[in-house]
């Protein structure tokens, strides 16, 4: 199902050239005369030449990008009500597979529930950021210089999640999932968090509850999710060792929670 | 150091010696220069002689051209383009998609179809002066936050949009300039409102509601797709301008 040469999990790709790639194009069409020369002469330098060999080697190591940002509002409402509250799911938790050019592949956001996207992360990522500040500046301790800290502290939990998520697949025998898949499944926990901290802006004592509640939340999805979808992957069946796996996940974003909600000026707790 | 152009001679007029009459220590010397100077002897290098008594007067002065620039040497000077065309900043372009912006309720896609950052410079920078007068240096805070939030956007908004997002970085960036018109007027607002209080915070909800539903209107009919996606844009604006907001207000 995955295969390790930039596996393809959503719509069947075109011919390669007319995909349009949107990091390639920034430099076309820019304004002015002066500008459009400049930045036109430099950009096809550096962005040109170089765009197929990194694409080819961007495509062996990332699935293709564009798979997880095909979601409407529909999902996002949805997928939103199955992140924060993971107990009242009745459905199933895994993925809706479907045949494409004789390969099973799994079916983009839209159709699928349960399928990964990137779009929410990012929107929570940037909702974190955009409460930490907030709660800075309520507490009169907001300069910007922070607010660039607290960016810098959330992409190190992210990836932090990440590297916890493909070390428990990696000891498992299993690092096939492509690595978006995960980096989404790891940035689904900035929700939680935003949740943790709206509480902790809008009455002091509710963070105490809420905080809590978020992490078990996320432990809960983190641990279905992985227990359904990735393991299919997984070779060796090891009950115990899955279990204690999955603990682990589960346990491990109480510490990760404490870090990031605790919103202070100083970079490290 | 040798000279190697010809320069050519400074000369006082006479009897403004000055140092006529004080002592030999301070006699001036006519400076020479090392060799005399060469009237269109060299073709290959057009050198205008000239004095310094007559350049006042003279309204074809150009300067020495060593480039051996064929343009004719009087006429170069009336021919440029004026210098705000040349450098393509339309001032009657940026009035009017300022004045377009300021009606939240109706939007004029068309004036942005042309996308140019001379508008958004100076709205940033009227916006970084406005924090200036509050006592907080935040210009290069602002040009950072406004590359990461156009980076930011123009990734959500072409993932979204999908084989058809058409969006490019500089016309990214030019809407979300001339959409910081709200921001600007807010931090311009904030300098007669005490800091902190109920006042600001109710202003800034309103006028970031205002930058958002103009960018994300400007967004969608420029780029010619994403009107599904229509409330998934708008929160991502959303969130760029409120952080903008939070300079302001805090």
């Amino acid at each position: 199902m995955y295969d390790s040469l930039g596996a393809q999990p959503g719509l069947p790709r075109p011919p390669p050239n007319p995909q349009p790639n949107p990091f390639g194009n920034a430099f076309v069409g820019a304004g002015s005369g002066l500008i459009r020369g400049g930045l036109g002469a430099y950009g096809e330098k550096i962005l040109g030449s170089s765009s197929e060999y990194v694409q080819s080697n961007i495509s062996r190591y990332f699935s293709d990008p564009q798979y997880y940002f095909q979601v409407n509002d529909h999902y996002v409402r949805n997928k939103l009500k199955v992140v924060l509250f993971p107990f009242l799911h009745r459905g199933h938790w895994s993925r809706i597979t479907e045949p494409v050019g004789g390969r099973l592949s799994y079916k983009p956001p839209i159709y699928d529930i349960n399928a990964p996207d990137l779009y929410i992360p990012l929107m929570a990522f940037g909702t974190y950021v955009v409460l930490a500040g907030i709660s800075l500046g309520l507490h009169g301790k907001f300069s910007p210089e922070a607010l660039n800290w607290l960016f810098f502290k959330g992409l190190v939990g992210w990836f932090l999640q990440v590297s916890l998520l493909k070390m428990t697949l990696f000891s498992l025998g299993s690092g096939e999932a492509p690595l978006l898949d995960i980096v989404a499944y790891a940035g689904y926990t900035f929700t939680g968090m935003c949740i943790a901290v709206l509480g902790k802006i809008t009455w002091n004592y509710s963070y105490y509850f809420l905080m809590p509640w978020t992490c078990l939340c996320m432990g809960v999805f983190l641990v279905k999710t992985m227990k359904r979808v990735l393991f299919v992957e997984v070779r060796s069946y090891d009950s115990s060792r899955h279990h204690y796996l999955l603990l682990f996940i589960a346990l491990a974003q109480f510490p990760l929670f404490l870090w990031l909600c605790n919103i202070t000026v100083n970079w490290l707790f | 150091m040798a000279k190697e152009f010809n320069v050519p001679p400074v000369v006082f007029p006479a009897g403004g010696n000055p140092g006529v009459g004080v002592g030999a220590a301070h006699q001036r010397r006519l400076p020479t220069p090392p060799f005399p100077p060469q009237r269109f002897a060299n073709p290959s290098i057009p050198f205008m002689s000239f004095d310094i008594g007559s350049a006042a007067a003279s309204t074809s002065f150009s300067a020495p051209q060593f480039a051996g620039n064929t343009i004719g040497i009087g006429s170069s000077f009336e021919d440029e383009p004026p210098l705000l065309e040349e450098l393509g900043i339309n001032t009657r372009q940026i009035w009017s998609k300022t004045v377009s912006i300021i009606n939240p309720f109706r939007v004029n896609p068309d004036l942005h179809e042309d996308a140019d950052l001379s508008g958004p410079f100076l709205f940033l920078l009227s916006f970084g002066l406005f924090q200036l007068l509050a006592g907080k240096l935040h210009f290069g805070i602002i040009l950072g936050w406004v590359t990461m939030a156009a980076l930011f956007l123009y990734v959500v908004f072409n993932m979204l949009a999908g084989r058809n997002g058409n969006l490019d970085l500089y016309r990214c960036v030019s809407l979300i300039g001339y959409c910081m018109l709200p921001m600007v007027i807010l931090s311009a607002i904030a300098l007669f409102l005490p800091q902190g209080g109920v006042g600001i915070l109710v202003i800034a909800g309103v006028f970031v509601i205002w930058s958002t539903r103009v960018c994300t209107r400007l967004l969608v009919e420029l780029a010619s797709c994403g009107d599904e996606h229509r409330g998934l844009i708008a929160y991502a604006c959303f969130l760029i301008y409120t952080l903008f907001s939070l300079l302001v207000i805090f």
